[in-house]
């Protein structure tokens, strides 16, 4: 092969070389990250720059969360589907209704209590200054500007 | 439709061209044809010729494989970067959704 060729053959080799390289070392954090258990927590123990025991404190919180939300947003959801058939029935007792609608949103407290308290749980697992950064971002997240026990409802409602 | 092919055939065959020929249209023809061969064939040898002779120098060579290099190490930062900010944004979407399942996921 003649030297010209040659060291056009390796510039280009040169050029797929650095891509892939500087690619896999820039995307190496995340692609750990998707690989793990639970890619979400991951995300969470990197941005909020926890260690692993706090980390493996802020798991434990989360997978104890997880079946309390649902009950509860089974619980709109049924209460939900009471209400509508109250409202749509022939003679509608206005009082039954009422006393209803006050369960609901008792209800619809009650989640977003239990949501706020595991907010404030996994902050307090984490260093002060990342637990207040925590607290506001998931705040803004979940519970601000949209009425989230409300959401649950209306989809349960919806699959029903 | 095979009585049209004939109909056509028949009518082809009648058709005469009555209009001269510009005067040495055939020479002309060619002479234009043997130009853009020319040309073409001439651009892609003395590019080729310019680019061996080039890389045939050791400096040169040197800062052509430099440059490839830079080229795909910066490409490959660029996408890396857009790739990792994309899954992150992913990933703080489903920790979302994992303590809000019913989120939709704002942007």
């Amino acid at each position: 092969m003649k030297r010209p060729t040659i060291v056009l053959l390796a510039g280009l080799l040169a050029a797929v070389a650095g891509y892939c390289g500087l690619f896999f070392h820039g995307t190496k954090e995340q692609r750990e990250m998707l690989r793990s258990a639970a890619p979400e927590l991951s995300w969470l123990k990197k941005e909020f720059d926890l260690g692993d025991a706090e980390f493996e404190q802020i798991a434990r919180l989360h997978e104890r969360y997880l079946p309390r939300c649902e009950e509860l947003c089974q619980r709109i959801a049924a209460k939900n589907v009471e209400l509508r058939q109250m409202v749509t029935s022939p003679n509608v007792d206005a009082k039954a209704v009422e006393l209803k609608l006050k369960e609901a949103g008792d209800l619809r407290v009650e989640c977003q209590r239990n949501m706020f308290n595991h907010f404030l749980e996994v902050s307090r697992q984490m260093p002060p200054e990342q637990g207040r950064r925590y607290l506001q971002w998931v705040h803004q997240q979940a519970l601000a500007d949209h009425d989230m026990a409300q959401r649950h409802a209306v989809h349960h409602m919806d699959s029903h | 439709m095979k009585n049209n092919d004939i109909e056509l055939s028949a009518l082809l065959e009648e058709w005469r061209v009555t209009t001269p020929l510009p005067p040495r249209f055939n020479e002309q023809v060619w002479k234009r044809i043997e130009q853009v061969d020319v040309t073409s064939a001439s651009f892609v040898d003395t590019v080729r010729e310019w680019l061996f002779a080039a890389l045939a120098r050791p400096r040169f060579a040197l800062a052509y494989v430099t440059a490839l290099l830079v080229l795909g190490s910066s490409v490959g930062l660029l996408q890396a970067n857009r790739k990792a900010a994309h899954w992150e944004r992913e990933l703080q979407v489903r920790y979302v959704q994992s303590i809000d399942p019913y989120h939709k996921g704002r942007p």
